[in-house]
């Protein structure tokens, strides 16, 4: 099913746990404007749990993965952080146990910073295992190609 | 004159030849749609001896309340939708341990009870790893704003009309227990108060466990009769996530035979 809000839009696959939800970045305080963030994995997501997988990359198996794609506000858009424009196309390559944010031994990461339609976002992903990186970013991939991300900023 | 008689006699005989055959063919029809109609228990009460001592009353439920199903052992889906504030969501059955959907509404006076003890903070006695989902219809039919200010914070829930139907929720308040392990619903039913509904759901987690247990364990000498049998079978076979339509049922004897050698 397509799951669409936030200017952000997604075929979910049967098994998947998708969010599409605004979000208040992670350490800041109540009253601050809340960003689109895209959240899919193949375990069930606690409603506790951060926007860059905490709470939930513990509970990956080696069959799992998790993927966040969380949008900064359009003052991003103009830094050289976000100066690749057009989403990633992850490879296997692209992944390593030490590009996780939290470190888990046997899993494997990587995160992009990109623009798309004058929109900044960061892509971030999680395999469950590395030793299995090949099959799990064919399924990565297989989600991301269904990805539709809307180019009006002013959501 | 006699030409005549002869004709009026034999017309006369084969009139009342296809009468009679007419006749014979009614009443046989009409037998056939009397053992029908017997086969589908009509007319029981009428022909069944009446008995002198208590008469068992059939089962029911408060007008108004939904009778449950029970196990069905029904494919379950994943639960998409928006929620109250816009987001969009799939809650996946299969991505976890047991889930609980809650079908509500926010019109009807039972589901009031329901919304309210959600928002009680005190524990909702579910068993340990069973997640709740609330699910009411969508958008289109329910207003987003009521069941918003119905909700309890942070309680999950999902506006889907298309969910409704998929389970085939006859109304609400109804429950749907999906066994996560083997994606497929593990019981049913509708209830007037939370305790009813941990009632059904311990049931339904109890029985399971129990099917499994016996399952591991052997099943020893089978005294039962062949309806004891097959009730039992069935209830092994949706335990192990086998119901009615799934394609191991098609196997022939030899197919099955052949499994190991293939797979092995």
């Amino acid at each position: 099913m397509k799951l669409r809000a936030h200017g952000m839009a997604v075929d979910a696959p049967r098994g998947w746990e998708v969010r599409i939800s605004r979000r208040r970045r992670e350490g800041q305080e109540v009253g601050a404007e809340r960003r689109p963030v895209l959240h899919a994995a193949t375990v069930a997501l606690p409603e506790e749990r951060g926007d860059f997988g905490g709470g939930v990359t513990p509970l990956l198996s080696e069959e799992d993965l998790f993927v966040s794609l969380f949008e900064y506000g359009p003052e991003a858009v103009g830094t050289p952080l976000f100066a690749t424009k057009g989403r990633p196309r992850p490879t296997v390559a692209d992944f390593a146990p030490n590009r996780l944010q939290r470190s888990i031994p046997g899993q494997s990461g990587c995160q992009w910073f990109f623009q798309e339609g004058g929109r900044a976002f960061c892509l971030y992903v999680v395999l469950g295992s590395h030793a299995r990186r090949a099959a799990l970013v064919n399924r990565l991939n297989d989600v991301l190609a269904t990805l539709d991300l809307d180019a009006d900023a002013s959501r | 004159m006699t030409v005549l008689v002869t004709v009026l006699l034999v017309g006369l005989t084969v009139a009342v030849a296809l009468l009679g055959v007419l006749v014979v063919g009614l009443l046989r029809s009409h037998a056939e749609i009397l053992r029908s109609l017997h086969e589908l228990g009509a007319g029981r009460e009428d022909t069944a001896p009446r008995a002198a001592g208590p008469v068992d009353v059939p089962f029911g439920v408060r007008p108004g309340v939904l009778e449950p199903a029970g196990v069905t052992g029904a494919g379950a889906v994943d639960v998409s939708g928006e929620t109250p504030d816009g987001d969009s969501v799939q809650f996946s059955v299969t991505a976890g341990p047991d889930t609980l959907l809650a079908f509500l509404s926010s019109g009807c006076l039972t589901c009031h009870g329901i919304w309210e003890r959600f928002r009680d903070r005190t524990p909702l006695g579910l068993p340990a790893g069973t997640r709740l989902v609330v699910v009411t219809q969508g958008t289109e039919r329910e207003s987003a704003t009521a069941v918003e200010k119905l909700a309890a914070p942070g309680l999950a829930v999902v506006m889907s009309t298309a969910v409704w139907e998929a389970y085939e929720v006859p109304g609400s308040p109804y429950f749907v227990l999906v066994d996560g392990t083997a994606g497929r619903v593990a019981g049913e039913g509708s209830a007037t108060s939370w305790e009813q509904v941990e009632r059904l759901v311990t049931e339904a987690t109890g029985d399971r466990a129990r099917d499994i247990a016996a399952h591991r364990h052997g099943h020893g000498e089978d005294t039962g009769d062949g309806a004891h049998r097959e009730a039992r079978a069935d209830r092994e076979l949706l335990a192990a996530g086998i119901a009615p339509g799934h394609p191991s049922l098609e196997l022939t004897a030899e197919e099955v035979a052949e499994l190991p050698r293939a797979q092995g």
